[in-house]
């Protein structure tokens, strides 16, 4: 996970370091699924961002007379409902169809005028 | 009208749920910017303060903060899912699950387990992510936030040193805690800091949510006078951005108090938060081995997990500095982990290996094995076994300098 360098012309007072070694740390066996790992735990920090901000409108929404109850009961039309369920499924299928991918070559198998 | 400090006070519901189920106290800190109505000349404030603590200035940033400290939280649900898993190994080797290991013997025996090293890699991850929203929000404001401290580094009350040519020890220089630059290597090591513990205790049931400085307010409570009463200076050694300084000052407001560290940045966000809040303490960019007070200046000096993050003979500088600068009837309680020796289970001594090698804590392991104890016998001190910890489940360390 890269870190940003502070780029100024104003006194910061920093001192040289020495850089932690953090950034080659394999715990999974693979550093794929390290990399996997961080960013699940990242996604889920965006994830909870949107969610927590919703939160915010809501309650701002609420003092226009806006209630949580109002959206809870909320009816989409026909037309809102199909476009939403489209949504949806595009939110789906970019997310979980990398789980169905069943890979069986190994990164090192040679290119043959076979393949397919 | 939306009260937004009750919908996202710094203490968030997780936060919140940890106080109350561990007994985390709540906030008992004298000082809150409300009650000054302070608003120095600089300063940036972009969403307003709960009691003492000026809010994450970003929602997004805030949120994401909020995220990671859940995490920290579930995080925990690994100990007992990794425990079971370590019996089973143990079991097949014909070990004893519950004997005691070196930490290359604990880590020897989980290193293929991919479920238990799944309990070290989302940890160290999600300390990354923390260190990475906080610096890159920093980092892309950092005009003003610089501009900020500008304003604040010769305006009081209190002072502030800093030494940019001061020599500072390769042991500090490490990124401690994978917090990009360590203590000293980044301009904004204090904000990162700040909200990095807030974050990291909030996720530990039994030191909980720490945004009024309910941490260092519950351990200066807690901390004894000397046996004539009289407290006139204090020092906070090792201070970093200045909690315990500011804590200290308000349990004994007609003390000098000084705070130091070698880290720069860290002192500056202290003062300046200090200065925000109108507590008169003085910080300096000081190294602990070498303070430049004079001979038994302080009636009381203290620190806060300091020691750890100091190799063994370093350790024994600064224990023999400290009794140097205390004076005769004052003492030194340094609050930081208790000697547990080298040896422990399996599941405990992979946490401390990873905290030790991944989350960049370089001399943990040496400082357990210290024997703390004697090393302060060593430089002078008594040690009064009759105080009370000042932070329950940390080492209880009271060393007075009898005349």
């Amino acid at each position: 996970m890269a870190t940003s360098k502070l780029k100024t012309d104003r006194p910061t007072y920093a001192s040289d370091f020495i850089p932690s070694d953090v950034e080659r740390a394999v715990f999974l066996g693979n550093p794929v699924l390290d990399n996997m790992m961080t960013s699940l735990i990242a996604l889920g920090a965006e994830v909870w961002s949107n969610r927590r901000r919703m939160k915010v409108v809501e309650a701002l929404l609420a003092d226009k007379g806006v209630t949580t109850e109002m959206i809870e009961q909320y009816m989409p039309t026909a037309e809102q409902e199909a476009e939403w369920q489209k949504d949806r499924d595009r939110f789906i299928d970019l997310t979980y169809s990398p789980l169905l991918r069943e890979g069986d070559l190994p990164v090192s198998a040679a290119f043959t005028r076979d393949n397919k | 009208m939306l009260d937004r400090r009750t919908l996202f006070g710094a203490t968030t519901a997780v936060g919140s749920f940890v106080g109350a189920a561990f007994g985390g106290r709540k906030a008992s800190a004298k000082t809150t910017f409300t009650d000054k109505n302070l608003s120095p000349a600089g300063d940036v404030n972009k969403r307003g303060t709960v009691g003492r603590f000026e809010r994450i200035p970003d929602l997004d940033v805030e949120s994401k903060w909020d995220f990671v400290t859940g995490f920290r939280v579930f995080q925990q649900k690994f100990t007992p899912v990794a425990m079971k898993r370590i019996d089973a190994i143990m079991e097949s080797k014909g070990l004893d699950p519950k004997g005691q290991y070196t930490m290359a013997e604990a880590v020897d025996l989980v290193k293929d387990d991919l479920l238990v090293q799944t309990s070290g890699r989302t940890w160290i991850s999600n300390q990354q992510i923390t260190w990475k929203i906080i610096q890159d929000y920093y980092h892309e404001h950092a005009d003003e936030y610089l501009a900020e401290m500008e304003a604040a580094d010769n305006d009081g009350p209190g002072t502030l040193e800093l030494n940019p040519d001061l020599d500072i020890p390769d042991y500090i220089r490490r990124e401690i805690h994978i917090m990009p630059g360590g203590y000293i290597g980044d301009a904004f090591a204090g904000h990162m800091y700040h909200h990095g513990t807030n974050s990291f205790t909030a996720g530990i049931s039994f030191l909980g949510p720490n945004d009024q400085d309910q941490l260092q307010t519950r351990m200066v409570d807690r901390l004894p006078l000397p046996r004539d009463g009289k407290v006139k200076r204090i020092l906070d050694l090792g201070c970093a951005f200045g909690r315990l300084t500011v804590a200290l000052k308000e349990r004994f407001p007609d003390a000098e108090v000084w705070g130091i560290d070698v880290g720069g940045p860290l002192v500056r966000y202290g003062h300046m938060r200090a200065r925000d809040l109108g507590i008169d303490v003085n910080f300096a960019q000081r190294n602990a081995e070498d303070t430049g007070f004079p001979d038994g200046f302080f009636d009381i000096v203290t620190s806060h997990i300091i020691h750890h993050e100091i190799p063994s003979e370093q350790n024994k500088k600064v224990l023999a500095e400290a009794y140097r600068i205390t004076r005769d009837g004052g003492y030194y309680y340094p609050v930081d982990f208790a000697n547990r020796g080298d040896k422990g289970p399996v599941y405990s001594q992979y946490r401390r290996w990873w905290d030790h090698r991944w989350n960049e804590e370089p001399w943990s392991p040496e400082f357990v094995a210290f024997d703390m104890e004697s090393a302060m016998e060593d430089a002078g001190f008594t040690l009064n076994h009759d105080t009370p910890a000042v932070l329950p489940g940390f080492g209880k360390r009271h060393g007075e300098k009898l005349a």
